[in-house]
């Protein structure tokens, strides 16, 4: 902890912002990857001070590296006023900045009380407890920011918002002028969530500052004072949540600025085929006005469909009456944040899941390009070949008698290497020692090798370069646009432009239900507001002017009609 | 990019870890040796010439040593690759060898060429039967296999010490031993004027069958990817991982239960208390050493093999005690492990410049 006192002392009370923290002009990489992109970032003691950004904008490496557990490339950090250089959550903590974390640190043995004084140095005891009288101070401490905490219980038989706030209490015990809570939201039942933010504004009241990392607007529009939002690594804007409409968040957070530049950037004759689409696209429109109406009942002979399809996971609904249709060389874009049903949805239509209710009429092979290509696309000891033979063995044309014609395998990898412009280190390489972009190749040349009557591509650019994420865009573009037996394509994506480049007709993903965007508000905004929530009535849609203020954004449970009669089944 | 080879992996590098783990193991015993106040020259050379020393000491000895390692190390291996953690080899051996020598008891005059196929198949029924429990209670309940298939070890050993001392033992009763199994059951000697039986050749066999199996059918392929990455072979093989958990149990055990009924159809000709020394887990040493491949399991049986048989000319020509032996075998496994990951970690700084 030498990092702590000399910088601050010296210069101590001379260039005293009043802020509690501030970040100015932050980088921060991971190998190629930039996550954080010269940003600047002010927190007043007091605030709370909503962070929002799609997956990977970069709001986690933000908080991570105001609490010490990364170290910025460029830029500085202050705390309390005093430039720092954090190299440790423990250089963090002493200066008075705590982590809440997504997944808790607390010991599931140990009671609340337990896990509290075994954080605090001191508290806890040589003999493995707790310190006579801590317990005193920590009821005391609770009382003062009005949390209710179980501390004898051992907190593995806890309910998750009981272990929260043992977590943040815990985080509290000592002086703290920085709170930071990474997505303290997402394991928190909706009533649970409107008690930690009673909490919160407690917490903020006694001066502590308070960011909050989350990813659904209307929650962060219900708890902070500020919001600033971030988009792949880059500033977007901060401002006075109170001055901020749900709309103009929505479209800062997956607006089209950034992605037009990717599209342009790249464009140096690397599009011809996406554009040809375009055309080929337009042409269809015109042709199946109907197909606006509702998500894929318009078409007779739907080369998959869904019909009130329903699952449960963990005991909740991950996807609500669900219905959608896609025919042979249509893609159906489904836009929606994470988390909202789109990964159960790619598993119903790739035929490894059951519905528990409804239909699901699928074709017998279906190429499926996964979210989680290192984990779920590829196996990253296997060979490319090996990797490639996944769409192969089971087909004829791979087997010789009772054996794989790895000879022919090798052949097609060889084959979708050139054609794909799989860059591999060397001819024997594993999957594990190939780029991002380039296993994103493999896998989508291997989901095409099935040569399946429907595509699933679940946000198949996410994390790639410009160039990779161009090839991918196009291939698939002109797998569904070329070809005597196109597929359907079903492109589930929460990259805005994504969607608008490649789809024929767009649908919204929201808390399992698919909402079909009527063709009129196929533009960033419209879609945004109803990827996060907002409510957002089809017929202001039309008109351009829906979700002006936050009497717009839905509450918990509630759901548009449009939802209802796009989802179709009963309530 | 030119026309390329994409599946062959570079070949030396199983082979060289292994090579360098050994002598990692033979340069820390021989400094063991010597703060013993051995001479570690002496024991390798009586060690060595008990292993090898004369075509009737590499084959009645060694080889003869190395079947019930061979067959349990592939048992071993099989169930690894497939990400099933059989640790239970000694038990389904036990089990294979009861059942072996009760059908082979049970069945007087009958003609060898069926007795043999009898007895064999009755100990691969009963080590897979064996194995069946931890597979129904891992695939049913999600019981980790590994404490499960340990606890079933202490079952078998303590249901054949049972056995051997009440139902099936002998008809004199003197031993705690079962009667001798008939003259048909035996198993003919593969190399005249040896005590190498056929049992040996079985196992190459299956050695070659399952590398086959592994690398050049579609089952194989199955089963590698599971045991690569499950949650990968779901979602980009769309396999299920039950049947291949299954059948990685049942065949594992099957084989460890062959070795059973190898052992006594081959050498023993009985079953008594204490059997096996520990077979089924030395073979989770061999099959490491093999890094799970079958071919390559075929030469570290061997070279286990060998260092039992060498083990008691050391004692008896260098006046080493055989438990150094084990503690060789012991050896082994860490240095495979450090070596692996010490080999990884280079590799790994290599490739990030």
């Amino acid at each position: 902890m030498s990092t702590r006192n000399g910088p601050c002392e010296r210069r101590g009370g001379s260039e005293s912002s009043g802020l509690a923290a501030r970040l100015r002009d932050v980088t921060k990489r991971f190998g190629p990857v930039t996550a954080l992109e010269g940003v600047s970032f002010d927190l007043v003691p007091g605030e709370i001070h909503g962070l929002l950004g799609e997956n990977g904008a970069g709001k986690t490496t933000l908080a991570r590296v105001l609490g010490g557990l990364l170290t910025p490339d460029e830029g500085r950090v202050e705390i309390g006023g005093c430039e720092v250089a954090l190299r440790s959550a423990r250089d963090a903590r002493a200066l008075g900045v705590a982590m809440v974390h997504q997944h808790f640190s607390l010991v599931p043995r140990f009671s609340g009380l337990e896990n509290i004084a075994l954080f605090n140095g001191g508290a806890w005891t040589k003999r493995g407890m707790a310190a006579p009288g801590y317990r005193e101070r920590v009821e005391a401490r609770a009382r003062e920011l009005k949390l209710e905490v179980e501390l004898d219980l051992p907190v593995e038989g806890l309910g998750v918002g009981a272990r929260q706030r043992i977590e943040i209490l815990k985080a509290l015990m000592s002086e703290t002028s920085v709170l930071l809570l990474d997505e303290p939201t997402a394991v928190l039942a909706p009533r649970e969530v409107d008690g930690l933010f009673a909490v919160l504004k407690e917490v903020a009241r006694a001066g502590t500052g308070i960011v909050l990392v989350a990813h659904k607007l209307d929650e962060v529009l219900a708890a902070a004072d500020r919001v600033t939002v971030l988009r792949r690594g880059g500033w977007v804007l901060t401002r006075e949540a109170a001055s901020v409409s749900a709309g103009e968040l929505a479209e800062a957070m997956v607006g089209g600025a950034v992605g037009g530049h990717l599209a342009r950037g790249a464009a140096g004759g690397q599009r011809p085929t996406v554009d040809r689409g375009r055309t080929a696209m337009d042409e269809r429109r015109a042709a199946t006005p109907a197909a606006d109406q509702l998500v894929g009942t318009a078409d007779p002979a739907p080369v998959a469909s869904l019909r009130g399809v329903t699952t449960i996971r963990d005991g909740e609904p991950a996807l609500r009456h669900v219905n959608a249709a896609v025919k042979r060389g249509e893609i159906l874009g489904i836009a929606g944040v994470d988390g909202n049903g789109q990964r159960e949805l790619a598993r119903v239509l790739a035929r490894i899941r059951t519905p528990d209710e409804g239909d699901a009429t699928l074709p017998a092979e279906v190429g499926w390009i996964p979210q989680d290509r290192a984990e779920e696309g590829l196996v990253n000891g296997f060979t490319i070949s090996e990797n490639v033979a996944f769409a192969l063995h089971g087909k004829d044309s791979c087997r010789k008698g009772p054996w794989l014609d790895w000879a022919g395998i090798e052949e097609t990898a060889a084959e979708l290497v050139r054609e794909m412009d799989v860059r591999a280190t060397s001819s024997t390489a594993t999957a594990a020692n190939l780029s991002g972009g380039n296993q994103q190749k493999v896998v989508t040349g291997r989901e095409f090798l099935r040569s399946a009557d429907l595509l699933v591509a679940e946000s198949p650019t996410r994390g790639l370069d410009v160039k990779a994420t161009v090839a991918v865009r196009s291939r698939i573009a002109a797998l569904a646009r070329h070809g005597d037996h196109p597929p359907g394509v079903v492109l589930i994506s929460a990259d805005l432009d994504e969607i608008l480049e490649l789809s024929d007709r767009i649908a919204v993903m929201v808390r399992g239900r698919l909402i079909p965007v009527p063709r009129d508000a196929h533009n960033p905004r419209d879609i945004g507001e109803l990827m996060l929530g907002a409510r957002v009535r089809p017929d202001e849609n039309a008109d351009g002017h829906a979700g002006e203020t936050r009497n717009t954004v839905r509450g918990p449970e509630g759901s548009t009609p449009g939802a209802r009669s796009a989802g179709g089944g009963p309530p | 990019m030119s026309t390329t080879t994409l599946r062959t992996r570079p070949p030396l590098t199983p082979a060289l870890t292994a090579a360098t783990a050994l002598l990692a193991t033979l340069a820390v015993a021989a400094a063991l040796l010597a703060l013993g106040g051995y001479s570690p020259g002496d024991a390798f050379a009586a060690l060595f010439r008990g292993a090898f020393g004369s075509w009737d000491r590499f084959v009645s000895f060694t080889l003869v040593r190395a079947t019930p390692l061979l067959l349990t190390g592939l048992a071993v291996a099989f169930a690894f690759r497939a990400r099933v953690w059989n640790i239970g080899a000694e038990g389904q051996l036990h089990a294979g060898a009861l059942a072996g020598v009760a059908v082979a008891v049970a069945l007087p005059g009958t003609p060898g060429l069926i007795l043999i196929p009898a007895t064999l198949l009755a100990a691969a029924a009963a080590g897979a039967l064996w194995a069946s429990v931890p597979a129904a209670m891992k695939t049913g309940m999600g019981v980790g296999e590994v404490i499960t298939t340990l606890l079933m070890n202490f079952v078998a050993l303590f249901m054949a010490q049972f056995l051997v001392q009440g139902p099936l033992r002998e008809s004199r009763g003197v031993f705690n031993q079962t009667d001798e199994i008939p003259a048909a059951a035996h198993l003919p000697d593969l190399i005249p004027g040896t005590r190498l039986h056929l049992g040996f050749l079985i196992g190459v066999l299956i050695a070659v069958a399952l590398w086959l199996y592994l690398t050049r059918t579609p089952g194989g392929f199955r089963l590698r990817a599971v045991g690569a990455s499950p949650r990968a072979a779901e979602v980009s093989g769309r396999f299920r991982a039950k049947p291949v958990v299954w059948l990685a149990f049942l065949t594992s055990g099957a084989i460890a239960g062959l070795a059973g009924g190898v052992q006594i159809a081959g050498i023993t000709h009985r079953m008594y208390e204490n059997l096996s020394p520990g077979w089924g887990y030395t073979a989770i040493a061999v099959a490491l050493l093999a890094r799970l491949n079958p071919l390559a399991l075929v030469v570290t049986a061997i070279v286990f093999g060998a260092l039992s048989a060498g083990g008691g000319a050391m004692q008896r020509d260098a006046g080493v005690p055989e438990v150094w032996v084990r503690g060789i075998e012991a050896l082994v496994i860490l240095a495979v492990l450090t070596v692996d990951r010490s080999w990884q970690a280079l590799a790994d700084r290599g490739s990030r410049g």
